[in-house]
């Protein structure tokens, strides 16, 4: 065997291709894209967060010269709809208020001029006229009746609110030895991509076609919804999104209403519209993860087996609520137990408006809302009980011999070893010495914290998962939804070369990189030899509802579909060339860029030849085959199915498992944070590449470590956004940030072509909760509560205070 | 934000109450106040041109002498708004005599927002209160000029 | 954001900034490092007409030693001040200081002088400067002036300089052997704006007693503050755990200060007294030969 026929691709830190093009500036973005005769839009925004829009006078922007139009909210409403939501009373959603504000930052009208500078000057002209309303801040108050009402139309504040049981929760709680509870609550904060939305929207009043170039992370659902909202077919209104996206993190996915918005300016003044959002207006009015509210409690045996969980979670979405939201609340159905084996469930859920900004899936999504929770609480119950938190967890993990494993919730965990991979990040920490540690610390005054953490990460999202918002009698009077789609075609030239066409949007994972080991291996090739295009265009590719880049699915059904695409041409290949070589098709092999006959090797033909008879001579292919030498695909995950009656649905197709233990230290005066050590283990599977995953895992480790300790969009009580820069949005960087240590288990997924599963969005879910847990442990001797992020020093000195002066309350009373 | 705070001014509570209600002495000891014209009674059209060094915006707004309580207590209501943001505060103002001086004392809230809160939060709370400090020593120079 | 139109002029000598200066007025805003004022412009909270651009004006960048003195122009960059190897010989606590300003591609940008003019309470340069007792030497219409720290700053981003007027020159004195000094700051993150900052310098006699203690802070007030009443009690005295533990809680006295949404003023507070006491402690060891 050659070199050649020994090298396997898949599974080696292959250097990505697509850095090269990035380092030196030949990317291609959206902001690189000219188009002739371009004009530059700006957006005036609301500097209030509740309010009647009375009148706006746009007469002075429309006379400064180089102006060329200005779009408002009534605009807006004659020429779109509201967008579609998935809840029972939607509330009106345009892309521009209309006759009120409820959020500051939220469009008020758009300006286009022939270069941003002018326009922004046009929005210094801009007169608006608001009449004030009381606000609604708070997640609980906004519940309440008699809080002031962002909608009219839906009358209260509660965009969606579900209760749901499984198995027997009221006879576990009876039957337990200890029930613990808390309450948490979990902050509103993002991504805060490199590259901020863009839009680039022109539109043909002749053909009444829109073309839109935009870094949106889809097509995915929200494709369809603005063409609905816009009064268009889905083929009339084209979105190309170029190769290169500078992050979408799930922030993207919530960009469309901007599309939409910029798309009207182009119809309205006929003009080609570019509007680039600035770092002040993402961080203000783009989209953020939701924050909530959460009452949990656990049902325990003494000896450590959670019987049951009982929770109530309240999400915010701000001042309106838009696809794919309510998903914050039901995206994690099937995985809302994560690791653990608990049979009931008790669940509330409540989805709220406030006079916040606007949500979407953040890198994620719902599990470190969900996860904070269950694994504070999980240390509690251990404190209780008296018992190693990392004790606790061992006894109630699924088993490695379970797998596949159905929750209760009708999630199907398709393999995994958390015992492996748990115990593989403790003894990276060595816990025992920390243990030891600890407590010579304590006695010293000093505050050493172990937290843990131990999660599913699920990747690959069922899209029926949204038909939960709705019970089962409604979901019976509507059309059921599932699946999770992904397209790839592959096509070799007449000189044997591959090129693969796809639309798997990425946004600087490295898909092209992993699409050419994957391609190399099943053909025997270089990686060096495949090109792809992988760019999102609504016209020239073939694609689903739930075409995208987001909840890590590339490396689920992306793969799956570029294995199944690739195998399809290679059969294809051997077929030809066994006509060829006049033998039956299974008695060749493909190998080192030649057809073989297996049991005589010295027979062989080349693929070149091969290829070039399929372009050339087609009267020599076997009957019936396609002319040329192509191959695609549009598959879904095998296990998407539509929720059933007792609304249990495998909300996602893969599950990964991610567990932290980290050593951290808190400064008695300052209550800074130093960390000691920090061991992060990932199961994701199959690793298609090894560097790739690791620059994943460090990404997801700094955007957790972000939420819990440094970012918060943070309004006051009057509902302003203190934190509209990075002065004060603050995003972790290569200082604060300490050493990790990462370990990986590999349990192969039975329902991916490769066993792997997405890897990019774990240690997101898993860092929050462990890290309150390691600082509710350093404090624990203080009676110091955690329940709540970001822990900033400030937010621990507080603690601490108040905890101390408790006790010395206490001990005056005592 | 909540303000509080206290003054002392070197004169009768009847010709402190007249200098802190009257428009004349209102518009010059409002910071940054250009013009302050009356539209109804006891309530005032304003411009404001208000400034911290380089970072200075035009305000329009409007204030009121609220609930007046001659000569003990006032509401003093306003709010401007301009392209950097928007103001809006209260303050119930109480004056007691005290011998040949008069105490003033004074609690309420202010609201900032807009972009200078989006962008600027580090230092509101330090402005605002250096601006009504200023408000009340520029005062103290009018009772002194308007003798 | 986009900055409003302006005009843009680029003048070669200080007399044609003078004039310009003259004939502008508050219409007009020096450009030197542009750290501070090129964001305030992007987000139209500063709004000049004309920017008068004077890094063309080299002579304006020089750092100098004489009789006992650094003697600082005020172009000179923040990251030459602190990697140059005279003021880390002859006036280290300005270094130290310059080292937590932002990170150091902005150092390379940014100037002492426009630091100094900027008047941000929380800045590391004023902070520095007042615990040095600098002299800052300014350059108007009517001729030369020379401003001590309490003169110069007044309140949150306001100096005592007219629209008319410039910054030229900072003096430092030179520290003579054995004094102790620290600079000390808590933030959010590295580089980011101090919550409190502490300079010390403390001045010894032979017989290691304290001829003169200064205590400087920021992030506490609306202008860097001297807490007099900490650094009374340090001088003339034989410093002991017990006086540096007195003097962090006299300096929380001098401060008044706000509370934000990353720090409150009860927090500002506490750390006063923690970084006061771990500032003087380090200026202490290194009268003791430390590092």
């Amino acid at each position: 065997m050659s070199d050649r026929e020994k090298e396997r691709w898949v599974g080696k830190r292959y250097k990505r291709k697509e850095d090269l093009r990035l380092l030196v500036g030949r990317g291609k973005f959206v902001d690189d894209i000219k188009l002739p005769n371009t004009k530059h839009a700006a957006i005036i925004r609301s500097p209030y967060p509740h309010a009647w829009i009375k009148a706006i006078d746009t007469s002075e922007a429309e006379k400064l010269p180089g102006v060329r139009g200005v779009l408002t909210g009534r605009d807006v409403a004659e020429m779109s709809s509201p967008f579609a939501v998935g809840v029972p009373i939607p509330p009106k959603y345009y892309s521009c208020a209309v006759d009120k504000v409820r959020f500051v930052g939220e469009p008020v009208a758009v300006v286009v001029a022939d270069t941003r500078y002018i326009a922004e000057d046009a929005l210094d002209l801009i007169k608006v006229d608001y009449e004030l309303l009381p606000v609604v801040m708070d997640i609980e108050e906004a519940a309440e009746p008699g809080s002031p009402v962002l909608h009219e139309n839906i009358g209260s504040n509660i965009y969606s609110h579900r209760v749901m049981k499984y198995g027997d929760p009221d006879r576990a709680f009876k039957e337990a030895d200890l029930v613990v509870r808390g309450k948490f609550h979990f902050p509103k904060y993002g991504s805060t991509p490199i590259e901020t939305y863009a839009v680039i929207a022109s539109y043909n009043p002749f053909s009444e076609e829109f073309v839109v170039y935009n870094n949106y992370q889809g097509p995915f659902v929200n494709h369809s919804i603005v063409a609905l909202a816009l009064g268009v077919p889905e083929n009339k209104m084209r979105w190309i999104v170029p190769a290169d996206i500078g992050g979408g993190f799930g922030t993207k996915t919530g960009m469309y209403p901007y599309i939409a918005l910029i798309s009207l300016a182009a119809k309205k003044t006929g003009m080609t519209v570019k509007w680039i959002e600035d770092r002040r207006e993402h961080l203000l009015a783009s989209a953020s993860g939701t924050d909530r509210v959460t009452y949990m409690e656990a049902a325990l045996k003494k000896d450590g087996a959670i019987l049951a969980l009982k929770d109530k979670a309240m999400d915010n979405t701000g001042g309106y609520i838009r696809p794919p939201e309510p998903g914050c609340a039901y995206r994690s159905t099937g995985n809302h137990t994560g690791a653990y084996n608990i049979a009931n469930l008790d669940r509330e859920i409540m989805v709220v408006a406030t006079n916040k900004s606007l949500t979407a899936p953040n890198r994620g999504y719902t599990c470190q809302e969900l996860y904070f929770s269950v694994e504070r609480l999980v240390d509690m119950a251990a404190a209780a009980l008296d018992m190693d938190p990392a004790e606790i967890r061992f006894k109630n993990f699924i088993q490695a011999d379970q797998f596949p494993f159905t929750t209760a919730t009708g999630g199907i965990y398709d393999s995994g070893n958390y015992q492996k991979a748990f115990q593989m990040a403790l003894d990276t920490i060595d816990y025992k010495k920390w243990r030891a540690e600890q407590l010579k610390a304590r006695e010293q005054g000093r505050y050493i914290g172990i937290g843990m953490a131990t999660i599913v990460d699920p990747s690959v999202t069922n899209i029926s998962y949204v038909t939960v918002a709705l019970p089962p009698e409604l979901r019976a009077r509507s059309h059921p939804k599932s699946g999770s789609g992904e397209s790839v075609t592959i096509k070799m030239d007449p000189l044997g070369k591959v090129h693969v066409i796809a639309c798997t949007n990425p946004q600087g994972q490295g898909h092209d990189t992993v699409i050419s080991q994957i391609v190399a291996d099943e053909l025997d090739i270089h990686p060096e030899d495949v090109t792809i295009s992988d760019i999102v265009d609504t016209h020239d590719r073939i694609y689903t509802i739930t075409t995208g880049s987001y909840s890590s699915r590339f490396a689920s059904v992306g793969v799956n579909a570029v294995v199944d695409a690739t195998r399809k041409l290679k059969q294809k290949i051997l077929q030809i060339g066994a006509k060829l070589l006049a033998v039956d098709p299974g008695e060749v092999e493909l190998k080192g860029g030649k057809i073989r006959v297996k049991a005589s090797p010295e027979r062989t033909i080349a693929v070149k030849h091969v290829a070039g008879t399929a372009h050339w001579n087609q009267s020599a292919l076997p009957e019936g085959m396609d002319a040329g030498l192509f191959a695609s695909t549009l598959l879904s995950m095998p296990t998407s199915q539509p929720p059933d009656e007792q609304d249990r649905v495998d909300s996602s197709n893969t599950y990964g498992f991610c567990c932290e233990a980290i050593v951290l230290e808190i400064d008695p005066d300052t209550c800074e944070i130093k960390f000691h050590k920090w061991a992060s283990v990932h199961d994701s599977g199959v690793i298609l590449n090894p560097m790739i995953v690791e620059g994943q895992v460090m990404g997801s480790i700094a955007h957790g470590l972000g939420g819990s300790l440094l970012e918060e969009f943070a309004y006051d009580e009057n509902g302003q956004c203190l934190t509209a820069s990075f002065q004060d949005y603050l995003c972790p960087t290569a200082m604060d940030v300490p050493d990790i240590d990462i370990g990986h288990v590999q349990t192969p997924s039975p329902y991916t072509a490769l066993g792997s599963k997405g890897a990019g969005e774990a240690s997101c879910e898993s860092v929050p909760a462990a890290l309150g847990n390691a600082i509710a442990d350093a404090l624990a001797p203080l009676g110091v509560t955690i329940n709540e992020l970001p822990l900033t020093p400030n937010k621990i000195w507080h603690l601490v205070q108040e905890a101390k002066a408790k006790k010395e309350q206490a001990g005056h009373e005592a | 934000m909540r303000l509080e705070g206290k003054y002392k001014f070197d004169a009768s509570q009847e010709r402190v109450w007249e200098v802190l209600t009257n428009p004349r002495h209102l518009e010059k000891a409002i910071p940054g106040c250009e013009r302050l014209q009356e539209s109804e009674p006891n309530k005032y059209d304003a411009l404001l041109k208000v400034g911290i060094a380089a970072v200075k915006g035009t305000f329009t707004g409007k204030f009121e002498v609220a609930d007046p309580d001659p000569p003990q207590q006032y509401r003093l209501v306003g709010e401007g708004s301009g392209s950097s943001g928007f103001v809006k505060g209260e303050a119930t103002i109480h004056l007691t005599a005290a011998n040949e001086q008069t105490l003033v004392d004074y609690h309420g809230e202010m609201q900032i927002g807009g972009l200078i809160a989006g962008v600027g939060q580090r230092m509101l709370g330090g402005i605002a209160k250096m601006m009504l400090n200023q408000f009340f020593k520029r005062m103290g120079n009018e009772l002194k000029s308007s003798k | 954001m986009k900055p409003c139109a302006f005009e843009y002029l680029a003048p070669g000598s200080v007399p044609e900034v003078m004039d310009l200066l003259q004939q502008y007025g508050d219409q007009a805003k020096i450009l030197a490092g542009g750290q501070s004022l090129v964001p305030i412009m992007n987000f139209r909270l500063a709004r000049p007409e004309v920017l008068i651009d004077i890094n063309g004006l080299k002579e304006l960048a020089y750092i100098r030693e004489e009789a006992d003195e650094l003697v600082i122009g005020a172009l000179t960059r923040e990251r030459e001040l602190e990697l140059a190897p005279l003021v880390r010989l002859k006036c280290p606590l300005l270094p130290e200081a310059i080292s937590h300003i932002g990170h150091p591609t902005i150092r390379n940008r940014g100037t002492i002088g426009g630091s100094l003019a900027h008047g941000d309470p929380s800045a590391e340069i004023p902070i520095a400067i007042y615990a040095l007792d600098g002299t800052i030497r300014t350059l108007g219409p009517d001729g030369e002036s020379a401003f001590k720290p309490e003169e110069f700053f007044l309140t949150y981003l306001t100096t005592c300089l007219e629209p008319s007027q410039i910054v030229m020159e900072v003096t430092v004195p030179v520290l003579p052997d054995g004094t102790g000094w620290s600079f000390v700051e808590l933030s959010r993150r590295s580089g980011d704006f101090a919550i409190v900052a502490v300079a010390t310098v403390l001045f010894m006699d032979d017989n290691g007693a304290c001829t003169e203690a200064r205590i400087c802070m920021g992030g506490v007030a609306s202008t860097p503050v001297r807490a007099k009443a900490a650094e009374d009690i340090l001088s003339g005295q034989i410093l002991s755990d017990a006086l540096v533990a007195e003097a962090g809680r006299l300096a929380v006295e001098a401060t008044d200060p706000e509370s934000d949404y990353h720090a409150s003023a009860d927090y500002r507070r506490a750390m006063t007294e923690i970084l006061v006491r771990k500032a003087l402690r380090r200026a202490w060891e290194k009268t003791r030969g430390g590092k």
